[in-house]
């Protein structure tokens, strides 16, 4: 049997051996804990970004097991539909392994740019099966769920902690900016289509927008 | 300064939104990297925008996908930029430049060579040109020096015709100021008989001819008189003696006074033979 310390020269044996603790320790960190603070949190996912760039396929796989969820239901969400949803969530993480190079810091987090890149494609495939009219019946749906803080018990484990944090945030927005985020993000829709959904004048719904994300974001940064 | 403006135009691109100029000129400040505080808003509020995923009915993907996922990514390598180690590049980088100096030279060679044959082309030609320049001129030389010769001897036939046209002004010159006298018979037997007499003032000198004048006998002379004004007419100037042919009755006489005189009018005289110094015979011919 040939061991590591046989192959390389004691130096590197240690070298190597280094980085599979490390290894070990990152995959301890892949699925999001509770309690882990939204720096460290965004560490990690820059960490695992890194390796991806140098062809670590673990890593990738570390960072798909941490986001895929909330990705996926952002997809199915959008779509309506799994086989699409997953398609949508397999070519994001594909682009995330070729551009993982390209990634910028500055312009956000990981999992930022994973949404995004998830987000546009599902829209994309929406408007592409023009199915406007069942989502705009489907757009705005009777619960979202918001109205608990973070659910209950169960779905708070399920969640994670970040998306229960979010989901309270929402919930404490007024009615009509809640619709008004719900419709731009979800939505795949127009300024114009999102107004003429609201029945409300475009002016006005760009301020709740306006409205209902900076107190999101001002929300989010109290409760992350 | 984020207004109000700016914040919606924030919100809105987070959720992507922005459509046509309005995207556009956003983008571009966002690009431009002026506005920092701007930048972080937008940052934020992409986040803000982004953690809505969470807010999506929850939903776990099917466990086949996470292994689809690394199978896609297994089969397709992420495409890597090949890095060729720099001591590598050395040796190449050597060969390029080496390649690329002999083949600039040998382009510049060909350049210079055929430059050289124009060069040579063009300086033949300008020998031959030259020849035939000089042989033009040389031909030119020729034709001026001939030119030159006939223009001398134009010259020359000139200078003489000149000289005769000179003699010719002066003879005529001189004719001028020539008296030319006709002498008319004065005797009633011989009507016909007269003579001209030419005189040369400044000379001093003259010429007379006389025709049919009747042939003498031995022993007389025809003797001819030239009379002065300023002296009476009994003081003419013997101008000499003279006889005629006996067979034409001419004379041609050259005669010049023994002193300077300033004639008006001319006389020829019979007298004896040798003449005398005071007319003393007839006269026969007389200046008109």
């Amino acid at each position: 049997m040939v061991t590591v310390s046989s192959c390389f020269p004691p130096a590197l044996a240690w070298a190597v051996s280094d980085a599979r603790e490390e290894g070990r320790r990152s995959q301890a960190r892949m699925s999001e804990p509770a309690g882990q603070d939204p720096s460290e949190r965004d560490a990690v996912d820059a960490d695992l970004l890194r390796r991806i760039a140098a062809g670590d396929r673990q890593a990738l796989a570390g960072l798909y097991d941490r986001h895929s969820r909330p990705l996926y239901a952002t997809a199915l969400r959008i779509l309506g539909d799994a086989a699409e949803a997953q398609d949508v969530v397999h070519d994001s993480f594909v682009v995330l392994w070729e551009k993982a190079g390209q990634f910028s810091v500055e312009r956000g987090t990981v999992f930022c740019w994973a949404v995004t890149l998830v987000r546009n494609r599902a829209i994309d495939r929406l408007r592409m099966r023009r199915r406007r009219s069942e989502l705009l019946e489907r757009s705005v749906p009777a619960d979202l769920g918001y109205g608990e803080a973070g659910g209950g018990a169960d779905e708070r484990a399920t969640l994670g902690e970040r998306a229960s944090a979010v989901r309270a945030a929402v919930a404490g927005l007024p009615e009509e900016q809640k619709k008004a985020l719900e419709l731009a993000f979800f939505g795949g829709l127009t300024q114009q289509e999102i107004a003429e959904r609201l029945q409300e004048p475009l002016g006005t719904v760009k301020a709740r927008i306006r409205r209902g994300l900076m107190k999101l974001r001002d929300s989010l940064a109290h409760r992350l | 300064m984020i207004d109000e403006r700016k914040e919606e135009l924030a919100a809105l691109g987070a959720f992507d939104l922005l459509e046509g100029e309005e995207k556009a000129r956003f983008g571009a400040e966002l690009a431009a990297g002026r506005d920092a505080e701007l930048r972080a808003l937008a940052t934020g509020l992409h986040e803000a925008a982004s953690a809505l995923a969470h807010t999506a009915p929850a939903a776990a993907p099917p466990a086949e996908l996470r292994q689809r996922l690394l199978e896609s990514i297994g089969e397709k390598p992420r495409p890597q930029a090949k890095v060729i180690p720099f001591p590598a590049l050395i040796p190449w980088a050597v060969a390029a430049c080496f390649a690329a100096a002999v083949i600039g030279l040998a382009a510049r060679y060909a350049v210079l060579r055929t430059e050289n044959r124009l060069l040579q082309e063009q300086q033949r030609i300008a020998d031959l040109e030259l020849r035939t320049l000089q042989s033009r001129l040389e031909g030119e030389r020729i034709l001026g020096e001939h030119q030159l010769a006939d223009a001398r001897l134009e010259a020359e036939s000139a200078k003489r015709e000149v000289a005769a046209l000179d003699q010719k002004l002066k003879s005529q010159g001189d004719l001028a100021r020539f008296k030319i006298s006709t002498l008319v018979s004065m005797l009633g037997n011989t009507p016909a008989a007269q003579a001209v007499a030419v005189w040369d003032p400044t000379r001093q000198q003259g010429m007379m001819e006389v025709s049919k004048l009747p042939a003498l006998a031995a022993g007389q002379d025809y003797q001819l008189w030239i009379m002065d004004p300023q002296y009476p007419k009994t003081e003419a100037v013997s101008g000499g003696v003279f006889q005629v042919d006996p067979d034409t009755g001419v004379a041609r006489v050259v005669f010049k006074p023994g002193r300077n005189v300033s004639a008006s009018r001319f006389a020829v005289s019979l007298e004896r033979k040798g003449g005398v110094t005071k007319r003393e015979g007839p006269v026969v011919l007389l200046s008109q």
